[in-house]
């Protein structure tokens, strides 16, 4: 199949130029040079954190694999209004209150099934609460408005960049699906089973 | 001959001025086209064309920064990360809103030519019948059999795809071979075709995307990064195909940075004589002259150049005595539709992404129906199948979930209405001259507005939606109707109409300014109704039928 030869043969990481790797920086400011956002180092790991239990490493690459939360990061940063920033930060805070309220830990400390309940339940809850719609999975746009309450905000502006950063990343959009740069044709009966990279 | 002087100055660069440009040149006039903005070299300065999703720092996305900087262009899709230096720069050239008005522009070579939708439909005889049979604005001084070969003439070498559907509210062109519809798409035509016999269509949309090679221009590749400009020239733009065709008669020059500023009239000849010229870039002030002039800035610049012009003897400007000029904005009327769910193709995808959809051609107001309103609507949509988005469980996070994501999501089935919009005398653009842009010159201010006729449309437009599309199997169908604002269909027309009176018009049956019939106004300007269709492919037609006739007259030295 020629489309092997239009795929860029390169590492897995490298979500984007603009990113920079998260690595050997142990002060108080985050990896990323934020213009906006107010977030120190100990809340970017909370994001990489949570980042990493909606798409965890298995035998495939992980969020922090592929440096999603510096993906995360941007998108909060430049595309999201000042007021929905700071509903979204204070959802952190929310976050870090909740968590250590319930388990006495902060979330990094907690155990991968902790992290994901952590995780199921606000979801849950914020469905129930009926506020801003569930992020769609793959190749989604930034929603128009956040939810009104910090905590679900949070949890679905990180959830829902997570997703987008993932789905539209070169690992997945070249080893995950089939993708192609110029597809050279127009095929109407393209069988769902030969869209997965095998 | 003057170092300024040619035979023919065209003013702008896009889908008409590229049009007559190539027209003039090839039947042997020397020529300048003036373009105000940048230049954009085909595949040289498409700098994002190549670049894959993951390239782009927000993924395609828009950031607060763009919104601040592009109030208007926000308002609609138009605005995102891949494509920004293709719009206009909003500080450097505002416009007034008396009301709403959402003008999205492009100014550089090859203008919206190569950010159009491509979207490429005859007008049909009832069109051009409609204004003189409703009592409407001005009737139309052409008729459909007077565009009929430039149609021929103009899809030949733009290139369109299509089918051969035998209708006649929308007459067949010469295409070439149609892009395919995808499975679900060709389901709900099926349904269709059952359910309303052939009182109502379902087509695959005709698209200026070349689908076998033509000239030196590969055909589409399916990567739906048209408005990017196209590396392989497969959708027509000026780039693609005008451009290098008048510049291969070796009688074309072009100069990007050149804002017309008017129109040189002379009192004594009755004609024009030559145009001003502000350099963007230097502010110095050029004089070009020619023995005609095709103006196609695109239809309110083309308007602002003519209330620009011959102000001393006309106060309105160039074309005003009939106290049309500035009247009769129009737009399509969008933003309507419904769209919903398909079941039963679970295992079928489509492979490429084509930059084409189907088309649902007018069926109101026609073989007698007489509803509520006068004229028609057309959908535009299409099926398709990306985001997966189910919530499987209550585990919507970690490994089991992250797999599957590769599974593609639900089919859907959307469209969205086309409406035609009446020209209302009331509805109309000024200058402002206590607004100045850039470079110190006036402003337009728009006052358009849909009235109750597009109001009553858009009614159907929404209803029908949900009906057609329930009757041909799709589930869940919600519609929406949005806001109506003129200017998001980004089919300017009118403020210059063509007319059979110059009493009542500022253009005759050639696009000759009645007070000037050596100046032809070739692009939306011209348009003394909407009809429904995406208008771009009648003013391919249109202006090479007029450039045909300005050469002609211009040999028996009649203008």
């Amino acid at each position: 199949m020629n489309r092997r030869a239009v795929i860029k043969n390169l590492a897995l990481v490298v979500s984007s130029a603009v990113l920079l790797p998260s690595c050997l920086k142990n002060s108080g400011t985050p990896a990323i040079a934020l213009k906006h956002l107010n977030i120190n180092s100990d809340q970017e790991k909370l994001i990489g954190d949570i980042c990493e239990t909606i798409i965890p490493k298995t035998n495939t690459p992980g969020a922090k694999d592929l440096n999603l939360h510096l993906f995360v990061l941007k998108m909060l940063d430049d595309c999201y209004t000042k007021k929905d920033q700071l509903t979204i930060v204070k959802g952190l805070t929310e976050f870090d209150n909740v968590v250590q309220k319930k388990y006495n830990q902060s979330f990094s400390d907690l155990n991968i099934k902790d992290r994901e309940a952590v995780l199921v339940e606000i979801e849950q809850n914020a469905k129930k609460a009926g506020g801003a719609k569930t992020p769609a999975g793959r190749n989604t746009k930034p929603q128009k408005t956040v939810d009104a309450n910090p905590l679900f905000a949070f949890y679905w502006a990180i959830k829902q960049q997570t997703l987008f950063g993932y789905t539209t990343s070169q690992y997945f959009m070249t080893k995950e699906i089939v993708y192609e740069l110029v597809p050279g044709r127009y095929n109407a009966h393209f069988p769902v089973k030969n869209l997965k990279q095998t | 001959m003057s170092a300024n002087t040619y035979d023919a100055i065209v003013i702008g660069s896009g889908i008409s001025g590229g049009w007559a440009a190539k027209e003039l040149t090839e039947k042997g006039l020397k020529t300048i086209m003036l373009e105000r903005g940048r230049n954009i070299e085909h595949i040289k300065d498409y700098v994002n064309a190549n670049k894959d999703p993951w390239e782009f720092p927000h993924r395609g996305g828009r950031t607060q920064e763009m919104i601040k900087d592009y109030p208007v262009l926000k308002r609609d899709y138009p605005l995102n990360e891949t494509n920004l230096d293709y719009w206009v720069n909003e500080k450097e050239s505002p416009y007034v809103e008396v009301k709403r008005f959402d003008w999205f522009r492009g100014y550089h070579v090859g203008g919206r030519s190569l950010m159009w939708g491509r979207q490429s439909y005859r007008w049909a005889e009832l069109d051009f019948e409609a204004n003189a049979k409703d009592g409407i604005g001005v009737d139309w001084p052409i008729r459909y059999k007077d565009l009929e070969p430039w149609y021929g003439y103009a899809e030949k070498f733009a290139g369109i795809s299509g089918n051969r559907d035998g209708l006649s509210i929308l007459p067949d062109g010469e295409f070439m071979p149609p892009m395919e519809m995808n499975v679900v798409e060709k389901d709900v035509a099926k349904r269709f075709k059952e359910h309303y016999k052939e009182t109502r269509n379902f087509v695959i949309g005709r698209t200026a995307n070349i689908t076998v090679p033509h000239y030196a221009r590969t055909n589409c590749q399916y990567r739906n990064k048209c408005w990017l400009g196209c590396p392989f020239g497969a959708y027509f733009s000026t780039q693609s195909s005008t451009l290098p065709a008048a510049m291969a008669t070796g009688n074309l020059t072009v100069r990007p940075w050149s804002i017309v500023t008017k129109i040189l009239y002379d009192k004594d000849t009755k004609k024009a004589k030559g145009v001003e010229v502000l350099d963007a870039e230097t502010n110095q002030t050029y004089e070009f002259f020619a023995k005609v002039i095709f103006v196609n800035a695109s239809t309110f610049n083309s308007t602002w150049i003519l209330m620009n012009s011959a102000t001393d003897i006309w106060p309105g400007g160039l074309g005003s005595s009939s106290g049309e000029l500035g009247h009769n904005v129009m737009d399509h009327h969008l933003g309507v539709g419904a769209s919903g769910t398909v079941e039963g193709f679970e295992d079928k995808y489509y492979f490429g992404r084509r930059a084409n959809g189907i088309y649902i051609p007018r069926y109101r107001n026609l073989n007698g129906e007489k509803r509520d309103y006068i004229r028609g609507f057309g959908y535009q949509g299409g099926g398709g199948r990306e985001g997966w988005s189910r919530d499987i469980a209550e585990m919507n996070i970690g490994g089991q979930f992250k797999d599957a994501l590769t599974e593609p999501g639900t089919w859907t089935m959307g469209i969205g209405g086309f409406g035609e919009t009446l020209p209302y005398h009331d509805n109309k653009i000024t200058l402002d001259k206590t607004v100045k842009d850039k470079w110190g010159l006036p402003v337009l201010a728009f006052d358009a507005e849909i009235r109750d006729n597009e109001k009553k449309m858009r009614i159907d437009m929404e209803n029908d939606a949900k009906e057609m599309l329930e009757a041909a199997g799709v589930k869940n169908v919600k519609t929406h109707s949005g806001n109506g604002f003129l200017g998001r269909g980004i089919h300017e027309m009118g403020t210059a109409r063509m007319g059979r009176d110059p009493k009542t018009s500022v253009l005759n049956g050639w696009n000759q300014v009645w007070d000037a019939q050596n100046v032809f106004v070739t692009d939306g300007a011209a348009m003394a109704s909407t009809a429904c269709q995406n208008p771009s492919l009648t003013y391919m037609a249109m202006t090479a039928r007029a450039a045909n006739y300005a050469v002609e007259q211009l040999k028996k030295n009649n203008i």
